[in-house]
């Protein structure tokens, strides 16, 4: 809690209260209340305003002549530093460009030779580049010669079995002397009976172990 | 546009009267051949009125606006040139002759007309003439040694004092200074040096 004696022997007041300017923003139209408002005109007296008429109109001249003088001293001005420069500075400017052009040759140089170096160096890598590239081309040509080479071989040894024109009816008689029939019945043991119409005929000792049994 | 009860709104103006187009929109033929007068040129004691010649319409953005062109006659003075009315014709300050008083205007004789000759050079200010010796002395310049400057003026159709031209002697002189107070009543127990 605040004691007392603190309160009252505070530096700073209480509440401050600041003066701020009460102001309508400069973007919010005319207020409701002010709209019929029609502000006074100032009333000057006739000597007055020929006076201060007398003393603007002077006042505009004066500044219209310095503002001009000033304005056409600066063009002057410019005129002449660029005339000034074009003669003068035309010596100083050639040297410029000499030296310019100078330097420029001596980094030219240094760059020719980098860039020698460097080709040099990319020549050489290209080159090694495109030796494996041709090796490698090479190995596989070689693989693949030898894999036709292999099949051709093959080929050649089952040439006897082919069926030729010649061959063609003895090919056609032994096929249907030797008819083939891939359907096949397996029973609940896995034994396989080949052939479609082939007659099934069960273990006989079977059959008679399960009559005597029942 | 127009309407008989007129409420005013926001500050007092010295225009008296109705803009161009309020006025010509009116019109047979657009006014051409007619009289109209600017109400802040009625306090001259010479007559300033204009002839209407040629009238544009403008587009619908500046519908206060109109383009007109007048033979126009300042202070009793007419101008060699027809002179266009464009960027002023929104002002509410046009007033129409009537037919029958016309004559009245185009009668008139009075002529603004003045034998004063305004000068064309003026002396500098005293602190830039010292600003203007050492400015020339830090640039390594020569000495000047005359401090005037001549005076730019605003061009006008209107303007009846003539300008001297080289040497010639003008009969009003413009100074940096206060110059001649024209009421000197308000200067009373000033001391003009």
């Amino acid at each position: 809690m605040l004691s007392l004696s603190s309160l009252l022997k505070r530096t700073l007041p209480l509440v401050i209260q600041s003066a701020e300017a009460h102001r309508k923003p400069r973007w919010l139209p005319v207020a409701k209340s002010k709209i019929y408002r029609i502000p006074k005109r100032p009333v000057i007296s006739e000597e007055e305003r020929l006076e201060l008429l007398r003393l603007h109109n002077n006042y505009k001249t004066q500044m219209r002549s310095i503002k001009r003088f000033y304005h056409e001293e600066m063009i002057k001005e410019k005129s002449s530093r660029e005339s000034a420069s074009s003669e003068m500075s035309q010596r100083i400017e050639a040297e410029e460009w000499a030296r310019c052009v100078e330097l420029n040759e001596k980094w030219n140089a240094q760059v020719a030779l980098d860039r020698q170096e460097r080709r040099k160096l990319e020549m050489a890598e290209q080159d090694e580049y495109a030796l494996k590239r041709m090796e490698r081309a090479d190995v596989l040509q070689k693989e693949r010669i030898a894999k036709a080479s292999e099949e051709i071989r093959r080929q050649k040894e089952l040439s006897p079995t082919f069926i030729t024109p010649e061959t063609l009816e003895a090919a056609i008689d032994h096929a249907i002397a030797n008819p083939t029939d891939y359907n096949f019945a397996i029973d609940l043991k896995g034994n396989r009976y080949e052939g479609r119409d082939v007659q099934i005929t069960y273990a006989k000792e079977n059959k008679a172990a399960k009559s005597a049994s029942a | 546009m127009t309407t008989s009860v007129i409420k005013y709104v926001g500050r007092a103006t010295d225009f008296k009267g109705k803009t161009l187009w309020e006025i010509i929109g009116n019109l047979k033929n657009f006014g051409v051949g007619r009289i109209i007068v600017r109400s802040v040129f009625e306090r001259y004691p010479e007559p300033s009125y204009m002839k209407i010649v040629k009238v544009e319409t403008t587009p619908d953005e500046e519908r206060r606006r109109v383009r007109i062109w007048v033979e126009k006659t300042f202070r009793g003075k007419k101008l060699p040139n027809l002179t266009e009315i464009y960027r002023t014709s929104y002002k509410p300050d046009y007033k129409l002759i009537p037919k029958n008083e016309e004559a009245k205007l185009l009668n008139a004789t009075a002529v603004h007309e003045t034998q004063e000759i305004l000068p064309n050079r003026i002396e500098m200010p005293a602190l830039m003439k010292k600003f203007i010796i050492k400015d020339h002395e830090n640039k390594g310049l020569e000495i000047v040694s005359d401090f005037t400057m001549p005076i730019s003026y605003n061009h006008s159709p209107n303007r009846v004092k003539r300008i001297a031209k080289d040497n010639e002697k003008p009969t009003v002189q413009f100074t940096m200074g206060l110059g001649k107070p024209a009421s000197p009543s308000l200067y009373e127990g000033v001391p003009l040096s």
